[in-house]
């Protein structure tokens, strides 16, 4: 089917409609157009909210299970320990822009790049906490386990698990806030999450969407602290929270 | 700006011939990352210190403390870049520097706070006792010995300001983020090149606050 | 007790969050790989993976025909910001998409490297006849064109007193910005380096910041802004005469996949499409751009009000 256009078939041009000029508020790229937040809250903001929380969970949760292992490896087998904990330092030494891009050759411009890279970011903060936590568990504890006699698995579950969550806990909340900062960098490869809102925003030098894509950032960031903090009081009443 | 050369073993031996081929760019580029880093570094010292400092002494704003350590890492770099860029509708060096400052502050607020918020107060009350003034308590007493944990705090605001300077390079405000950016310009031999560079800077300067860490800790140890 | 709840609790938290993070990691590896690719299913539509490239007229194109295909039965699956051309064109070689709005002269000076020709039809045609040799081909192209510029404050432009690219060669140094694709284009810095003769040029790569910026705060000469672009409209900035016309006619059409036309549906995809494309003169897209870029409305919102006044979607 060869046909070039500028047949356009009958009548004239098209039927331009009228999109407006935008609010003054909008042609000047103003910080709080409450308007716009409201007509573009449904094809834009929410959509991006609900990536980022997407991406936020599934790095915070393979990043937990990955780190949980890592973390009895490099707790019960010592000599593991040192080279485990360099290596995710040096993850989180890589920015994470490069990281994104030298992972694009293997995993491509989608998500899973990005989950990739958020992973190793968490893994930093939970090996950390986690060994630590667990070490943190004081001899006596210990050596009551062994006077009462339980095994080795039990003792690791009564005393030393219980023991070490405050500590886990308080790396998980560290690892999740930074996780939904980070997520933010994510636009750069693929358009998902509210990192998105806020480049346009940038490119097109208008306040409000960066403004409306930063706050709702930074309070996913705080709304999920503080539900994992009430999380850890809820199971850990003894320990302190901070 | 990201594109779909491919990534093989021979890429790692490449980076290493990238920077060798490129020891001039690569060490500019690595000084305006660190002349970036360290600026901002310097900025957000002067403005916490004082403060985390002050306060940890009198043991107040422990809420403070913590609140703005929660929200410091709660703050999105591209946000706070985006932020400054559109607010003063300029583009370079301070509109970087000043979201890299807002980033700094958190760690090293907080860990100033509980460094000196830590000292044993019957040392402190010691010293109450032996005449010092409140400022000669801190400056005397409190600071030293509170100074491995404030170190450490600076170690942890170092790696992370030096590895989110990157970003800068994004929009314009060069260091070795320019060249991670632009992989179109550099190859991917080239990106993973200005990644390794960022790292050594990172690990080289938390190596060198670390060793001023140990030596505070040291000297503070109790002789037996 | 006391101390056996909270024992109890600990354990039991643990394990409950190690299970919920292994569902969600289960779920997220077998929900992220589905989608990719489709096969033409022979008599019911077939799904159009409909990719655009990571600028808002792109965007706008993509929404534009995505919505129109749509409204006729076909189910269409947006794969928005994917990149250059040569990226995207790597996705639709490799079956990652089968449908994207393309510009003619970029297929034939950048992808196809050959001689630009000197008609926008004939254009048309040499484009077609690339893409039919690679399992591809081209619909109906638009009336409007995109033309990558020369652009220059106004006031810049005046100091140095040129008025079309050729005057540049009397410049000494000058920098100009562009995507990082530019760099080996001829349609962008290899023609200016090598049509023109402007070896002095300066490239500054643009990514995040809009051109407009970069020549607002004085950080380059000159940019590559494209020439349906709102800010071009203003007098504030000035696209020089591209009197050796290196940057070709880029009028918009559909690259899409062979496969995607064949079959009973292909006839209807393809009328529809054209029928779109019939409909995007120079005024609209500058209207719809303008009402994106200035009045900042979503170019989802932008397409469905364009295509409902037109009768392509209800």
């Amino acid at each position: 089917m060869s046909g070039w256009l500028l047949a356009a078939g009958g009548g004239g041009g098209p039927v331009i409609p009228n999109f407006g000029q935008g609010s003054a508020c909008e042609r000047s790229g103003g910080w709080f157009c409450t308007d716009w937040v409201r007509a573009n809250w449904d094809s834009t903001l929410q959509p991006a909210l609900v990536q980022h929380i997407e991406l936020t969970v599934v790095a915070v949760a393979v990043g937990f299970v990955i780190a949980s292992v890592l973390a009895l490896v490099g707790y019960r087998w010592r000599p593991f320990d040192l080279p485990l904990g360099v290596f995710t330092d040096f993850l989180y030494t890589i920015p994470s822009l490069a990281l994104f891009t030298l992972l694009v050759p293997f995993t491509g411009l989608t998500v899973t790049t990005v989950e990739i890279a958020l992973i190793s970011y968490t893994l930093f903060v939970l090996y950390r906490n986690m060994v630590a936590g667990l070490r943190g568990v004081p001899e006596e504890a210990l050596e009551v386990a062994r006077g009462m006699g339980l095994t080795r698995v039990q003792t690791f579950f009564r005393v030393e698990l219980p023991l070490a969550s405050p500590a886990m806990f308080a790396g998980l909340r560290i690892a999740t806030v930074s996780t939904v900062s980070i997520a933010t960098v994510a636009a750069f490869v693929i358009p998902k999450g509210l990192g998105e809102p806020i480049l346009t925003g940038l490119q097109q030098s208008f306040g409000t969407e960066i403004l409306a894509g930063s706050l709702l950032a930074i309070l996913l960031a705080l709304t999920a602290d503080g539900l994992l903090a009430l999380f850890q009081r809820g199971v850990t009443p003894w320990s302190r929270i901070r | 700006m990201i594109l779909g050369d491919s990534f093989t073993p021979g890429t790692f031996v490449d980076a290493f011939r990238f920077i060798g081929d490129h020891a001039t760019l690569m060490l500019d580029k690595t000084g305006e990352t660190a002349e970036l880093s360290f600026a901002a570094l310097g900025v957000a010292l002067l403005l916490s210190l004082p403060l985390g400092l002050w306060l940890g002494h009198r043991h107040r704003g422990l809420f403070l403390a913590l609140g703005v350590s929660t929200l410091g890492r709660a703050l999105p770099i591209i946000a706070l870049v985006a932020f400054f860029i559109t607010l003063f509708g300029s583009i370079g060096f301070w509109v970087n520097a000043a979201a890299l400052i807002v980033l700094a502050i958190p760690p090293l607020l907080t860990n100033a706070y509980f460094g000196v918020d830590g000292v044993d107060r019957d040392v402190v009350e010691a010293a109450r006792g032996m005449g010092l003034k409140e400022p000669q308590i801190l400056s005397r007493v409190e600071l030293p010995l509170g100074l491995p944990l404030l170190l450490a705090g600076v170690r942890i605001a170092a790696v992370f300001v030096i590895a989110t300077a990157t970003i800068a390079g994004t929009v314009g405000g060069g260091g070795l983020g320019e060249i991670i950016a632009n992989q179109a310009s550099y190859g991917l031999s080239g990106v993973l090149a200005a990644a390794l560079c960022v790292s050594a800077l990172a690990l080289l300067t938390a190596f060198v606050i670390g060793l001023a860490q140990r030596a505070a800790s040291r000297r503070m140890a109790p002789r037996t | 007790m006391y101390r056996k709840h909270t024992r109890r609790a600990a354990k039991a938290a643990f394990a409950v969050s190690l299970g919920v993070a292994l569902l969600i990691g289960l779920a997220a590896c077998g929900g992220g790989g589905g989608g990719n690719t489709t096969t033409t299913q022979t008599a019911s539509k077939p799904t159009i993976i409909l990719g655009s490239k990571n600028f808002s007229e792109e965007t706008l194109l993509g929404q534009l025909y995505g919505q129109a295909l749509t409204a006729k039965g076909f189910k269409v699956v947006y794969k928005p910001s994917i990149g250059s051309s040569e990226l995207i064109d790597t996705a639709i070689k490799s079956n990652k998409i089968n449908f994207y709005p393309e510009y003619t002269g970029v297929i034939v000076l950048d992808l196809a490297k050959e001689k630009s020709p000197k008609t926008a039809n004939a254009t048309f045609r040499a484009a077609k006849k690339y893409e039919e040799g690679r399992g591809l081909t081209l619909l109906n192209a638009t009336p409007f064109e995109d033309v990558d510029t020369f652009t220059m404050l106004t006031t810049k432009a005046n100091a140095l007193g040129v008025h079309k690219i050729s005057d540049m060669t009397k410049v000494a140094r000058f920098s100009y910005a562009g995507y990082p694709e530019c760099q080996t284009r001829a349609t962008c810095l290899l023609g200016l380096k090598n049509v023109y003769g402007l070896k002095q040029v300066q490239f500054k790569p643009l990514s995040t910041i809009s051109v407009y910026t970069l020549l607002d705060n004085g950080t380059v000469t000159a940019g590559d802004g494209f020439s349906t672009d709102p800010q071009q409209l203003q007098k504030k900035y000035t696209a020089l005469v591209d009197d050796k016309h290196i940057f070709g006619f880029q009028n918009v059409a559909p690259v899409v996949s062979q496969k995607l036309v064949s079959g009973s549906n292909g006839k209807l995809l393809e009328d529809t499409a054209n029928a779109v494309s019939a409909k995007l003169t120079l005024n609209a897209m500058q209207q719809m751009n303008n009402a994106v870029v200035v009045a900042k409305a979503s170019p989802t919102l932008v397409a469905k009000k364009f295509l409902q006044a037109n009768g392509c979607r209800s």
